[in-house]
């Protein structure tokens, strides 16, 4: 690799469709603009062979990866050990990468629906007929609706900004991410309490490390995973409370198995152990923490035998554990959790967590293991094009944020109170919806009831790799690029910027969505919003504030900026008050508890079960499943039932069950086994395709989401997934 | 039955001096080619082999050196085996009618006398039975035309199983291990023989002449 | 000492309590070594959740070829394709050489082998061996996201496998009472001597058994026996001259 590097030739991505369009068989190797540009570079040799840095999207932990190019084709994937997120490792689904980019099944090119909604019936268009046949029905429902009947969403993407600049611009209040299935308890009550989103764990030091749930060995965070299992070799204790012996558990010196719905209660239980036996620093807490000296009124009731009584575990159990985490101060960890959306008290776990965490000076002490920073602040200020200042929104958004919804920050809203809307027609009919890298038909809850949905809008639009489920269900799909094969905006993380370039020429007609919302941005007018030239001129933009060149970033992977970090005298937090609230004056004021509170949650009837949802470590929610190399390394989809209800059942494992709850049901084997309390069951998430588009995925295994009822959160908007129960019988 | 038939001395002597043809160009080629594929492909087919090992360790060590190794001298084997047998096969083909039917038809076929031969021969070479008149024989004895069978079948299994481990991709494993047991002992049966024949036609003083009928092609008359 | 000069004793090393059952290493073997559906060189053992409701443990052993030292492999080959490389110490293949016999297959204790459908020659695990001359890590063990996975040359006191071993206050090789080719993976710091796991003796298909039982000793008979009689011969010849052709 030389140093003294020609500037690369601009490369016009917009151009690229002849040389693309040939190369499309597999092994077939046409010398790509990509490849010679690389080579340009000094990224690959003059075999075309070698490693180009970029990032993965298997996951929203996105891994810097190193991938090997051999002759046109990706070949390998490896970590990079300079992003702090892989260190040098991937995960099965970064390994598997390969093979979404190389999926038969992928979508090359724009498709234009013309059979039945549902009916798989497409034909291939061009761009120019696809984008213009978008822009026309958007444009049209914005003059006949208003903007607002059109609706936005997408999930945590790198191209998340460009996306949101495409909502705003248009000037549509409507915008759903996936949010309020996943985190929303989490960030709300941490939002509340710490003025932060979501603290950053750090396990270099931690000796006791408490998880709720937390699936971290099966919900995969390439780096966090390997902290925390380098952190129990250490000799740190795990502690894990789940209703399931998960592989984390399974990692754990004590595994409880608490009754579902009742974390909230064992964690009060030890805020009242620790404030009653004086083992917090109070003295130093109370300087930067809110309601240090109401609460232990605030907690007086919650005792570990009235917690024995609700969660099923000792009063001995949790006298002791709440004194070994208090003994560790900084170097005790409970974890803020990921997917928080299990109850609607989940809100009041989380604020319990955030609670003790504090209390114990963990998150007040550097050093200590929770730091109240959002691990996603890079602390990098990137740049951006130019643009004018977006059209005032006046309409009120379809997901009752809020106005339903008060506390629920806006940019995570409420997305299955979204589809509600569009079936009752209130406040407001929507009318078309625009989804990119999201799958909400598998993923929210009652899936009959987004079908339904959808049928009522005149116009859906999805970008998407594979004919996805969702995909499967609109009327124009746009083949965005693969990972491998695209541009994306930068990603800042800890003082460094990481490129996620091609590595590829993209296969087929597909294009990378900071192009298509160019172009989709132009044809609606709003091109004013749009001011770079292809990706290379966004990126560009990125970096000039920071005084980096494109070229460097490209051939390394990342660059360090040195960004100024004021030493702050006060710890303070972004919270109204500048301490941490422990006792939260706005959620008094909006109507609710100011203290973690126990919320009593539904409980099954005798001979229901509590139906659980999780990860596994193979797959990545529901986007996964035609990977051909995961296939080949999953467990197959089962019903996780203990063997006394089985027994009683007559079920064995392999055998058929029927799964009802109250809005649908499901047939599916089932797996005997200990490892989950007798009153719940699991079903393997991620499976049921609809879409007969995914050659691997299509009738394999069964949705939870014919199964799930919505039960939404009123303070986080977050949805309460094991809130359903279930009845089981043989099938 | 014929029996022994007196012939006066200078009625030998006379037809001694006669020759005969015994054996066409043809034949002659075919048999020295033979030869040639046989001195090339018995002793790398033994510096292949080494489970069960039968050749001494140097020289399958010096053998794999001299062809750069395993894979070469496989390679080497099996490119040899492959002329070999095109060739042979070609040669059977194309003289199919004017040699190898009538060849078949007057020498290969066993008779009456060819039995008697068979089973009074070995005795007389050991010493014994020596008052018995041996049957006459034709061109080529009984004992000649068991091994001719032995070669053409053993030849035949020797370049099938070849082929088998050759073309390896397109061959189940279960007929791969097969071949390889159906090659040695194919192998080994015709070098047993091989022995015999050797001796017989060059050692063996009563079958000079028909060493050098080997390659002149002609025989006396006697 | 220069390294080049040293011969290695590459092996690995398995923390058994680091494995999580992620299978990111199965991933990452299949596309580094193009290993073709549905065969594989690695393996994630699941002893299973053991144990009594709410007492229970579940422990998973990574697996693959445990490239032995006394490997019944490289005896059943006929040919020596499979070979112990002495400079390494890797059980290796020479796919050139080979013809997909499968002996191997069938000899080796701990299925480690498989024959590639498309080449018909066998295939396992090389340590990626290509990797190694890059100056990598094999892929599994460098993407393992626990940190279970540890390999490198046991003739190197410094290295993490020697420094692992050294420190362990357990090893176990996976070997039974009748069959131990003495492999090189080390189990460390948990008991997986578990029935599940342990190796089966080396099979011979029939094929081979008669080759070697039947096959070789009457060949070597028929081909003693001939000699003998020709020799014997030969010496009569020789001894008793040349029979005059009567005059």
């Amino acid at each position: 690799m030389t140093e003294s590097n020609p500037s690369l030739p601009r490369r016009d991505f917009l151009k690229l469709g002849s040389a693309s369009l040939g190369a499309l068989a597999l092994g077939q190797f046409v010398p790509p603009a990509a490849a010679q540009a690389a080579r340009a570079a000094g990224v690959l040799d003059a075999d075309g062979d070698g490693y180009i840095p970029t990032m993965c999207e298997m996951c929203v932990w996105r891994c810097g990866v190193l991938a090997r190019v051999e002759k046109g084709r990706v070949v390998k994937l490896e970590g990079n050990p300079a992003h702090p997120h892989s260190g040098g490792r991937l995960c099965a689904r970064g390994q598997s990468g390969l093979m979404t980019t190389y999926d038969p099944d992928r979508v090359l090119t724009p498709l234009i629906r013309v059979g039945p909604r549902g009916g798989g019936q497409f034909r291939q268009a061009s761009w120019q007929e696809a984008l213009d046949l978008v822009a026309e029905k958007m444009l049209a429902i914005k003059e006949q609706y208003g903007p607002q009947a059109m609706i936005f969403s997408s999930t945590h993407n790198l191209s998340q900004v460009q996306f949101e600049n495409l909502l705003n611009a248009y000037g549509s209040p409507n915008y759903g991410t996936q949010r309020s299935l996943c985190f929303n308890a989490m960030v709300t009550a941490f939002s509340l309490t710490y003025g932060v989103e979501e603290p950053a764990r750090v396990y270099d030091n931690v000796k006791f490390v408490m998880l709720i749930g937390r699936n971290l060995m099966e919900a995969i965070s390439t780096s966090e995973t390997a902290a925390l299992m380098e952190a129990v070799a250490r000799g740190a204790k795990l502690v894990v409370l789940d209703p399931r012996f998960t592989k984390t558990a399974a990692k754990a010196h004590e595994w409880i198995p608490i009754r579902p719905g009742t974390d909230s209660a064992f964690l009060l239980a030890m805020i009242h152990v620790i404030v009653a036996e004086e083992l917090g620093d109070c003295e130093f807490v109370k300087r930067y923490v809110v309601g240090c000296d109401g609460l232990l009124d605030a907690m007086a009731s919650y005792t570990p035998e009235w917690a024995e009584g609700i969660t099923g575990v000792a009063a001995d159990t949790i006298r002791r554990l709440a004194r070994e985490f208090a003994a560790a101060k900084e170097q005790a960890l409970i974890h803020p959790g990921w997917r928080t959306s299990n109850f609607i008290n989940s809100f009041q776990t989380e604020r319990a967590i955030a609670a003790l965490n504090a209390i114990v000076g963990n998150v007040l002490h550097p050093g200590g293991c929770l730091v109240a920073e959002n691990p996603e602040a890079s602390g990098v200020p990137l740049g951006k094009p130019p643009q004018p200042p977006y059209p005032r929104i006046s309409a009120m958004r379809l997901d009752g944020v809020p106005w339903k919804y008060p506390l629920v920050p806006l940019k995570l809203g409420v997305f299955q109170e979204m589809r509600d809307a569009i079936l009752r027609g209130k406040p407001y009919p929507a009318r078309g919806w625009f989804i990119s890298r999201q799958n909400p038909v598998l993923t929210i809850p009652e899936r009959r009831k987004t079908l339904e949905a959808m049928g009522k809008l005149d116009f859906i639009v999805v970008v998407d790799v594979i004919l996805n489920d969702t995909a499967w269900y609109a009327d124009v799909v746009l083949p965005e690029a693969s990972y491998l094969e695209r541009y994306d905006p930068l990603m800042g993380i800890q003082g460094k910027v990481f490129v996620r370039q091609p590595v590829i020429e993209p296969q087929g007609q597909a294009r990378s969505a900071l192009w298509i919302y160019k172009q989709l941005g132009e044809r609606l007018g709003l091109g004013d919003y749009f001011q770079y030239e292809d990706e290379e001129d966004y990126l560009s933009q990125q970096l000039a504030p920071l005084g980096l060149d494109l070229e460097t970033l490209r051939r390394v992977g990342h660059l360090e900026v040195h960004a100024e970090r004021e030493e702050a005298e006060e710890l303070r937090f972004n919270t109204p008050s500048g301490k941490i609230e422990v006792y939260s004056e706005t959620l008094e004021r909006a109507g609710f508890s100011p203290w973690p509170t126990w919320d009593p949650p539904p409980e099954p009837a005798p001979g229901e079960f509590y139906l659980l949802t999780g990860k596994v470590g193979q797959h990545t929610q529901t986007a996964t499943q035609n990977n051909r190399f995961l296939h080949q390394v999953e467990d197959p989809p089962r019903l996780w039932l203990h063997p006394e209800p089985a027994e009683a059942r007559g079920l064995q494992t392999g055998d058929l069950a029927r799964v009802t709850s109250p809005i649908g049901e499901v047939v599916v084997p089932v797996l005997v086994t200990q490892a989950i309390r007798p009153d719940c069951v699991f079903l393997t998430p991620g499976y049921g395709h609809l879409s007969k588009g995914l050659r691997v995925a299509y009738g394999h295994g069964v949705s939870d989401s014919d199964l799930h009822v919505t039960y939404t959160d009123p303070v986080s908007g977050g949805q309460a997934l094991s809130q359903t129960f279930v009845t089981v019988e043989k099938a | 039955m014929s029996g022994p038939i007196h012939i006066p001395l200078h009625e030998r002597k006379r037809l001694r001096e006669k020759k005969l043809t015994k054996h066409h160009v043809a034949n002659i080629l075919t048999h020295w080619f033979n030869v040639a594929g046989w001195a090339l492909l018995l002793p790398t087919g033994l510096a292949i082999l080494t489970s069960p090992r039968l050749a001494p360790d140097w020289w399958v060590i010096g053998m794999r050196n001299l062809f750069g190794g395993l894979a070469s001298l496989i390679e080497f084997h099996y490119s040899v085996g492959l002329i070999w047998m095109a060739v042979l096969t070609f040669n059977i083909l194309v003289g199919f009618r004017k040699y190898f039917v009538p060849f078949s038809r007057e020498r290969m076929l066993l008779s009456r006398d060819d039995i008697e031969w068979l089973k009074l021969k070995p005795l007389q070479m050991m010493g014994l039975a020596k008052g018995r008149p041996l049957p006459p024989q034709d061109a080529y004895n009984a004992g000649q035309k068991l091994y001719m069978y032995l070669v053409i079948v053993g030849s035949l299994f020797i370049g099938l199983s070849g082929m088998v481990m050759t073309f390896h991709q397109a061959f189940p494993v279960w007929m791969k291990q097969w071949a390889m047991v159906v090659h040695f002992v194919s192998v080994g049966l015709v070098v047993a023989g091989l022995i015999i024949h050797v001796y017989m036609g060059a050692v063996f003083p009563e079958e000079r002449e028909a060493f050098f009928s080997m390659f002149s092609g002609k025989v006396s008359a006697w | 000492m220069s390294p080049m000069a040293e011969k290695k004793r590459y092996a690995f090393v398995i923390d058994v309590a680091r494995c999580i059952d992620c299978r990111a290493c199965l991933v990452a073997c299949r596309a580094e070594n193009q290993v073709p559906i549905p065969h594989t060189r690695i393996w994630v053992k699941d002893l299973g959740v053991q144990g009594e409701f709410p007492r229970l443990e579940r422990t998973f052993v990574p697996y693959n070829c445990m490239h032995c030292d006394e490997p019944p492999c490289v005896d059943a080959c006929p040919t020596g394709a499979t070979y112990k490389d002495p400079e390494t110490g890797l059980v290796l293949i020479d796919q050139e050489a080979c013809i997909g016999c499968g002996l191997c297959v069938e000899a080796c204790p701990y299925d480690a082998r498989y024959i590639d459908p498309q080449r018909g020659v066998a295939d396992k695990c090389t340590a990626c061996a290509h990797r190694l001359e890059r100056g990598e890590q094999p892929a599994c063990v460098a993407t393992c996201l626990g940190g279970s996975r540890l390999f490198g040359d046991l003739n190197d006191p410094e290295s993490e496998v020697s420094i692992a071993l050294r420190e362990a206050e357990s090893v176990q090789r996976l070997v039974g009472d009748q069959v131990d080719p003495e492999p090189n993976i080390y189990y460390i710091n948990a008991d997986v001597l578990q029935a599940g796991l342990l190796p089966r003796p080396p099979r011979s298909p029939a094929a081979a058994e008669i080759w070697r039982k039947v096959a070789v000793p009457a060949v070597l008979t028929g081909i003693g026996l001939s000699f003998a009689a020709q020799a014997g011969a030969f010496a009569k010849q020789l001894i008793e001259g040349e029979e005059e052709f009567e005059e």
